[in-house]
């Protein structure tokens, strides 16, 4: 359960910044602060377990026989990656309250903060593989949403667009490699899936796991070539880059490579994959940030390139690789966050992110320079820091390889030159920003004073990157070496931090802080060569991509879907006619073994009738009254052939359905033109009843063969039941509050959206040629006659009480929630058809879409109450008691629930209707209804 | 069905109360179907539906009471509804005609748009 709440605080939490998003940033930080410092304590007062070697695991069944629980595990390395994501998630939120100062937004912010934060330590805690998807999912969800934060600026909102595009898609790799390796192994628990390593690396689909496991991974952490939508994420605030884009999201992908390491790693396809896209990424960042002007772009390079440095160090397989690339992702951590910040308020402060406008800060922020000072260090890998002891540990794995043979000249090398660029690239960010000469046309300037408590978060960083450095023993035992052995399957011995000092990987060091050095030096040469080079806008080339991929799949998809709503009904009854015709070749035997019932004359006549109307609205569909009238004849009819054949509920039904659907579309007609034109020649109208005609004859042939033959449904057992299990003698109203509750909440759902979409569409809509209104519209004095409006003041009562009769009595006798409400709305129509939209809205006691709400809510917590009480979601309980005068009276939960039904339907009914009748009104949409 | 013996009056009413109804119900069609314009056809089914139905109902209630020994009070009610819906739709239709200017016959005198255009 512990853990569980590790996932849950920041989940709540992120609740109220959105409810209180209005209140000052001070104490936003504060609601935001208290759920991620909850986290951050339950997580480090299970580090003693931890340390002694415990796995903590929670399960709670899901869907189980997919194979699907929630389940979550903390072992060293979930607690490692834990502790980072709500260690920096605390100091980014108090970042932020001093980076959204007097800003309106940081409501928004923290709230997705929040979110994110939970997804990420679902993914880190995840047990079971599927679950960890489905938090893999959602951070890039959320990241999406948290790059296009200032959704107003184009670069934001096409940045956004590419890093959803690109980590989205590899998240569906991965689902697919999961899924292929739960099927190898037989369960998606990471328990079992770690233990089956042997197992998968034999399997003959071992390529193919791997292949899209690792493109998952890849694309989340930005390995060449899927590197480019790091830099253009920079496009979101400040402290969303230090958070997810340096310390966290980008992790995901080596946590994921570390996490499945066991099961996965060390054979040669692994190798050769995981250490040469490190490779690449690794040169192709560290060599691309130096020539960055942007600061934020420069730090989005050089995480590319340090995410390629741990890349490369989890592909090595030399044995302590894997803890110099746990140690190496604190320490980036450690330092890219404070950097980060500091690109934010330079940004600030000045208004501008370019290094060649913004120099020699140095006299405005001395503070903010020596806090600078250490992380910069750090990332170059000066002495003492710990980005000097990470680099060591990167020389001297990479001087292990051993096979393949290529790999043992090559790599150290490469390594050492890329180690140049980043000293290169880490110079440059210090002395450009905060020396090499006076700003050059700043936006703003002077630049704005920090404030000293501004820096707070920066000094911890600061802080912690120099203890990690002066104490690298302690920070190793305590954070990395659970992680490793936890990401090993195996204890590890504890590092040899001696082993430094060798001669070899020193040399490399040097030659690397010299080269590093040079290369700044001779910077501006290598600029001026770099910006003669041709400019490739990854932007632009993906944004080029991405249309014409709409494009493609736009012409696709409408070559298909015209819009002619006739076309698509040829489609769908032409293919049911097909395969009809294909299904009953050879099929004679229509007349199944029941005897016809006798045919009496008032059964035939109506039949007759409703024939003769059903033709007449095809005939007269261009006389759009006649073609109504004849439809509610129609629609009468078939009530009364409910009523006839046994079926008072759905006589009572469709009764005030027709009524209902009359009004409406008497206000629908009203806004198409008066005559429609005759559009079809004869070779398509043969065409349309051909099908209609074989088609209606297929279903009445079809209806006659399965009504003639005796059929073993299911209803028996409803019937049986209805009393027993559900306590009511209407069979119609049990099945749907109770058997098929489920399905009816479904139902209601549906409902209420379909009314809130029209409520949606209507809102703001002018129709500019509705029907031309007749000259001096009201010269009948009144538009609401008052006898109708008294007539209908007196019927309401009355309607009200019939509509509490039919609810009451559902359970037993024909009615329920959905007629009742029906009658309710329809009566509640009436009055505004009588007294006008204004009159009658004015006297509406609620709004409707908290009513629909309302109706939602009250259902599903009807449903909710049985777990409560240890049953399946929607079990019915009922009983009886007897009450004075009225006697005998059911009790059922279901009656709570038809409420809810009833709710719904009259607040969804009503809502259509209104914002239907509302486009009438002279004035087009007044006030808001609903 | 029963064979409750009813007395001779009683019959000789109900029968009175239906014959009434279907003579009512079948002026009412023929003047829906002759009458010349809209606001005098207006006049005929509304009768049929007050007049002619509530005869028959009447008729019903009378025999229905009889038959099951207490009085039957959905004929009242039906009759009720009607008195009361029948005149309020019938008004509406016709203030909807006069609203639309529906085209009436010569002779009508003060027909309320005279002197207009039209």
């Amino acid at each position: 359960m512990q853990l569980a709440l590790l996932i849950l605080m920041p989940l709540l939490g992120a609740l109220l910044p959105a409810v209180r998003r209005h209140d000052p940033v001070v104490r936003l930080a504060v609601l935001a602060a208290l759920p991620a410092l909850a986290s951050l304590m339950l997580l480090l007062s299970l580090l003693p377990q931890v340390l002694a070697g415990e796995t903590l695991l929670w399960t709670r069944e899901w869907v189980p026989t997919l194979g699907l629980s929630v389940s979550l595990r903390l072992d060293g390395l979930a607690w490692l990656f834990a502790t980072l994501i709500t260690g920096i998630g605390c100091l980014i939120i108090l970042y932020a309250r001093f980076y959204f100062a007097g800003k309106s937004t940081a409501g928004r912010f923290y709230t997705l903060i929040l979110l994110f934060m939970a997804a990420m330590l679902g993914i880190v805690l995840s047990e079971n593989l599927l679950v960890m998807l489905v938090f893999w999912e959602l951070t890039s969800l959320v990241s999406f949403l948290l790059i296009g934060f200032s959704w107003d600026k184009r670069g934001a909102r096409r940045g956004a667009r590419m890093s959803l595009v690109i980590t989205a898609g590899g998240g569906l790799a991965l689902l697919a490699g999961i899924v292929l390796l739960g099927q190898v192994v037989g369960s998606y628990q990471l328990t079992d899936v770690l233990a089956a390593g042997d197992e998968i690396r034999a399997h003959a689909q071992y390529p193919l796991i791997l292949s899209l496991i690792l493109l998952g991974a890849f694309t989340k952490s930005a390995q060449f070539p899927f590197h480019l939508w790091l830099p253009h994420a920079m496009a979101a605030p400040t402290p969303v880059s230090a958070y997810l884009h340096s310390a966290t999201m980008v992790k995901a992908g080596l946590f994921l490579m570390a996490r499945l390491h066991p099961a996965l790693a060390d054979t040669e396809l692994w190798f050769t994959l995981v250490t040469i896209t490190g490779m690449l990424t690794l040169m192709v960042g560290a060599f691309v940030a130096m020539f960055m002007h942007d600061i934020k772009g420069l730090l989005a390079y050089s995480t590319v390139s340090h995410l390629g440095l741990i890349t490369l160090l989890l592909g090595l397989g030399t044995p302590m690789a894997l803890a110099a690339a746990l140690f190496h992702l604190v320490c980036h951590a450690l330092f890219k966050a404070p950097l980060f910040m500091m690109a934010g308020y330079v940004d600030q402060a000045t208004g501008s992110r370019d290094m060649q406008q913004i120099n020699g800060l140095w006299r405005y922020m001395p503070a903010l320079m020596v806090l600078t000072a250490i992380p910069a260090a750090a990332m170059a890998g000066l002495p003492l820091m710990s980005g000097y002891l990470s680099k060591k540990m990167l020389f001297v794995e990479s001087l292990q390889v051993s096979s393949p043979d290529w790999a043992t000249l090559v790599i150290p090398v490469w390594v050492t030159l890329a180690g140049l660029f980043s000293v290169a690239y880490s110079i440059r960010i210090f002395h450009n920003v905060f020396f090499n000469g006076k700003p050059v046309e700043l936006p703003i300037y002077p630049p704005k004073k920090i404030s000293n408590s501004a820096l707070s978060p920066l000094f911890l960083l600061a802080a912690a990157t120099l203890a990690v450095g002066l104490a690298p023993q302690l920070a190793y035992q305590w954070l990395v070496q659970p992680a490793v052995s936890a990401a090993n399957g195996l204890p590890l011995p504890p590092y040899d931090f001696s082993q430094l000092g060798a001669r070899l990987p020193l040399l490399m060091g040097i030659v690397a802080l010299i080269g590093g050095l040079l290369f700044y030096m001779a910077r501006n040469p290598l600029f001026a060569i770099h910006a003669r080079l041709p400019e490739v806008d990854a932007k632009e080339i993906f944004e080029w991509l991405m249309q014409r991929c709409i494009r493609f799949s736009q012409h696709q998809v409408y070559g298909l879907e015209n819009g002619s709503l006739q076309r698509y009904l040829a489609l769908l009854l032409g293919t049911a006619v097909v395969m009809g015709f294909w299904a009953t070749e050879g099929f004679r035997d229509w007349q199944g073994s029941i005897a016809l019932q006798p045919l009496d004359a008032m059964t035939l006549l109506g039949g007759l009738i409703l024939c003769g109307a059903a033709f007449g609205v095809a005939i007269f569909h261009h006389q759009r009254l006649p073609a109504l009238l004849l439809l509610g004849v129609t629609g009468l009819f078939v009530t009364l052939t409910f009523a006839r054949f046994s079926a008072p509920d759905l006589a009572l039904t469709q009764l005030s359905v027709e009524v209902m659907a009359v009004v409406i579309m008497m206000l629908a007609l009203s806004f198409l033109p008066q005559q429609s034109p005759s559009e079809s020649r004869w070779p398509r109208v043969s065409r349309d009843l051909i099908i209609a005609g074989v088609a209606g004859l297929g279903v009445a042939l079809f209806a006659f063969a399965i009504l003639t033959r005796p059929m073993e449904s299911i209803s028996s057992f409803f019937l049986a039941n209805s009393v027993s299990g559900g306590g009511g003698t209407n069979v119609v109203n049990v099945i749907l509050v109770d058997f098929r509750g489920f399905d009816t909440l479904g139902e209601i759902t549906v409902l209420g959206i379909a009314a809130v979409a029209v409520f949606a569409f209507t809102r703001d809509l002018h129709l500019k040629e509705r029907a031309v209104p007749i000259a001096d519209e009201n010269w009948v004095a009144e538009p609401h006659p008052i006898i109708l409006s008294m007539v209908a003041r007196l019927v309401l009562p009355i309607a009200f009480l019939v509509s509490a009769y039919i609810f009451l009595r559902g359970h037993n006798l024909p009615g329920g929630g959905f007629i009742a409400g029906l009658v309710t709305a329809v009566a509640l129509t009436l009055q505004y058809m009588a007294g006008g939209l204004a009159w009658a809205q004015s006297r509406m006691v609620m709004q409707f879409r908290p009513l629909i709400g309302a109706g939602l809510l009250v259902a599903l917590f009807t449903g909710l109450a049985s777990w409560v009480f240890g049953y399946p979601f929607l079990t019915s309980a009922f009983g009886y008691v007897h009450w004075p005068l009225i006697g005998k009276f059911e009790l059922a939960s279901a009656l709570v629930f038809d409420l809810g039904v009833y709710l719904t339907v009259v607040g969804a009914t009503l809502l259509i209707l209104a914002n239907l009748g509302k486009l009438m009104t002279v004035a087009g949409p007044g006030k808001e209804i609903g | 069905m029963t064979t409750t013996e009813i007395p001779f009056l009683l019959e000789l009413v109900i029968a009175f109360f239906l014959l009434i109804g279907a003579l009512v119900a079948l002026l009412g069609s023929i003047g829906l179907a002759r009458l010349p314009d809209f606001y005098t056809r207006l006049h005929a089914p509304t009768k049929a539906s007050t007049l002619g139905v509530g005869c028959t109902l009447l008729g019903s209630l009378l025999y229905f009471s009889f038959i099951n020994e207490g009085i039957s009070v959905q004929e009242g009610l039906i009759t009720l509804f009607l008195f009361v819906t029948a005149p309020v739709s019938a008004h509406m239709m016709a203030k909807a005609a006069l609203h639309r200017r529906v085209r009436c016959v010569r002779r009508t005198r003060n027909v309320p748009w005279e002197g207009d255009e039209s």
